[in-house]
């Protein structure tokens, strides 16, 4: 019967090229957002590495570089300290200008004999693991020890150590990273541009909060602590850096907004897809309904020659299906030079994955559109569709 | 090898009542070549669907080869009518997407255990019967009335039915390409000992068969 469908499909090939196109259309746009869609959601559900509820960001003014080193070493003191004598601070940690969510980056490759590691360059004091809860999964955090360590301490994510030293204990190593560095801690990760970020070698460097360039102070506030609060803390920065020139801000707004950024295209282009769906789910479906009234004389001469009516049904439901995987065929065929030529730079399984679901999600389409239709061809009376002929 | 016995057939509507079929009792013998005639609509065409289990009757019984097949299943039904008849219609019936060997072997698409180049040998030897080989690769577009009528006489043939029912199959026809049509069914009854039940308007080509039915308002002529 197979063959016999295939033979009517082929012998209609005008009639049927412009269904082969819309569904090819469909699978190829269907593709594309699904591999968005996957790329971006596939890191969900792994941690970014640090907590954003509860925590303020309070950027200083970069500006501010008249003070000598002493004096603004002093401000900070003081800033820390006044801050965390406030009773709805729990921690305060100071960080490089790099901040979660701000879009800045440092990175930078270093190539030691034609071993190249490149890595994103964090830089931050003691309290930073407690105040933004990292979790180390080996070694330690920095401490007061590392002020005056032989080696420059360095504390790594697990990704880094995954892609330059599987499967080798690393804790306490010294490695070639732009001088000797040691590895002295390792977390699980930093994702601070947020979950739909990918996994990047990160490493984090000793920076005492002393340091001019602590730029950036993280608040751990106590739960539901009011957002008058930020006044305080407003007054009590202002009054320790004699400037206003300076931005509060909270962590989880912060991750909000960010995350909406790429919410709000995927929604769009998931909402875009569906539309196309359903577009073509109306199309196919008048396009059965149709052939159907234009064949019921061709049903009801198959239904006398022998032909049951689950065997009608089977034929129309199969001829569809026969059409939309020879759109589909042709589709991966398009679609499989994604990553076998390396088209885009993401991760093949992901392109690999979307290709299943694409034609997973037109065959059903195609399958509860052809049901209707070809229960209805079934029922027909062979007696009257003979005679109306 | 068919028996009607007190056959009746109505339409209603939830306003008329419109009687097809008319207490009707028929005998057909094995190899018996048999035509039915009337007016239009006085009901041929819904005998020849009773017979052809294409419709049911109201009232009555129908046997077919020594079985009554009015109260067979829809499946047993299709099964009956793919192994023990042959239709042949008017209008021809032929499926224009399908070329003419693929239109023959449409009735062993259906039967179970007939492998492709079975199905294959068996259409080329019903489409030599009716002197149509040569024409096996061509679409029915490219046939002419007669040459049509010939490919549906070798799709009714094709799995050997032991009953062919045919439905005015030379209504459409010059009377040259008639007599053509009806000297390959007299052959076929002749020669093979098909039975066969013929609708026809044409009182000469009645004449050829063994025996006329008349009917008049869905009743029997007696």
């Amino acid at each position: 019967m197979i063959r016999h469908i295939i033979k009517l499909i082929w012998n209609k090939k005008g009639n049927n090229s412009l269904l082969i196109v819309e569904i090819f259309l469909s699978f190829l746009v269907l593709f594309a957002v699904l591999s968005y869609v996957i790329y971006n959601t596939d890191r969900l559900e792994v941690p970014t590495g640090f907590d954003t509820e509860n925590r303020w960001l309070v950027f200083l003014d970069r500006n501010d570089k008249d003070m000598d080193s002493t004096a603004n070493a002093q401000m900070r003191i003081n800033l820390k300290n006044d801050l965390q004598s406030l009773e709805n601070v729990e921690d305060v940690a100071f960080s490089n200008p790099i901040a979660p969510y701000s879009y800045n980056t440092w990175s930078s490759s270093y190539d030691d004999l034609g071993f190249e590691m490149r890595s994103r360059f964090l830089y931050a004091d003691i309290n930073f693991e407690k105040t933004m809860n990292i979790n180390v999964t080996d070694g330690r955090w920095f401490d007061e020890t590392d002020k005056t360590a032989t080696y420059e301490p360095i504390i790594v994510n697990q990704f880094f150590i995954d892609q330059y030293f599987p499967d080798k204990s690393m804790i306490d190593s010294i490695i070639p990273f732009g001088g000797d560095k040691k590895i002295i801690g390792i977390i699980d990760d930093y994702r601070y541009n947020g979950v739909f970020e990918e996994l990047q070698e990160t490493c984090f460097f000793y920076q005492p909060y002393t340091s001019e360039n602590s730029e950036i102070i993280y608040l751990k506030v106590a739960e539901n602590t009011p957002k008058s609060f930020e006044e305080e803390v407003s007054k009590m920065v202002e009054s320790i850096t004699k400037s206003s020139s300076f931005v509060i801000q909270d962590l989880k707004a912060m991750e909000r907004r960010n995350n909406r950024q790429t919410w709000v295209p995927m929604i769009a282009l998931l909402s875009i897809s569906g539309f196309l769906c359903i577009n073509v789910a109306l199309g196919l479906f008048g396009v059965l309904w149709y052939n159907i009234n234009n064949r019921r004389s061709e049903i009801g001469l198959r239904r006398a020659l022998g032909a049951s009516r689950v065997g009608i049904a089977s034929q129309f439901t199969g001829e569809v299906l026969i059409l939309t995987l020879l759109a589909v065929l042709v589709g991966v065929f398009f679609a499989v030079q994604v990553p076998l030529l390396k088209l885009i730079d993401i991760p093949p399984n992901i392109f690999y994955r979307s290709m299943f679901y694409s034609a997973l999600i037109i065959l059903t389409i195609v399958v509860i559109c052809a049901l209707y239709p070809s229960a209805q061809a079934s029922k027909i009376q062979p007696a009257t569709a003979l005679h109306e002929d | 090898m068919i028996s009607l016995d007190q056959v009746s057939k109505v339409y209603r509507t939830k306003t008329i009542e419109t009687t097809a079929l008319n207490n009707i009792n028929l005998e057909v013998p094995k190899g018996e070549f048999l035509s039915i005639m009337g007016p239009s609509g006085c009901g041929k065409s819904t005998l020849l669907n009773i017979i052809g289990l294409l419709d049911e009757p109201s009232d009555g019984a129908v046997t077919i080869a020594g079985k009554q097949v009015q109260k067979y299943a829809s499946k047993a039904t299709s099964h009956f009518r793919n192994e023990k008849l042959g239709f042949i219609f008017q209008s021809f019936h032929l499926i224009p997407d399908l070329k003419v060997i693929d239109n023959v072997e449409l009735p062993l698409l259906y039967r179970k255990h007939v492998s492709a180049k079975e199905r294959r040998r068996l259409s080329e030897e019903a489409l030599e019967s009716v002197g149509l080989k040569n024409r096996m690769n061509h679409f029915p577009n490219q046939l002419s009335g007669g040459q049509k009528q010939r490919v549906a006489i070798a799709r009714a043939i094709v799995g050997k039915p032991e009953i062919i029912l045919a439905d005015e199959p030379t209504g459409n026809l010059d009377s040259v390409m008639g007599n053509e049509v009806m000297d390959i069914l007299l052959n076929l009854n002749k020669e093979g000992g098909t039975t066969i039940v013929m609708v026809t308007h044409d009182e000469n080509m009645a004449r050829r068969t063994h025996r006329l039915m008349r009917l008049y308002d869905g009743s029997q002529i007696k």
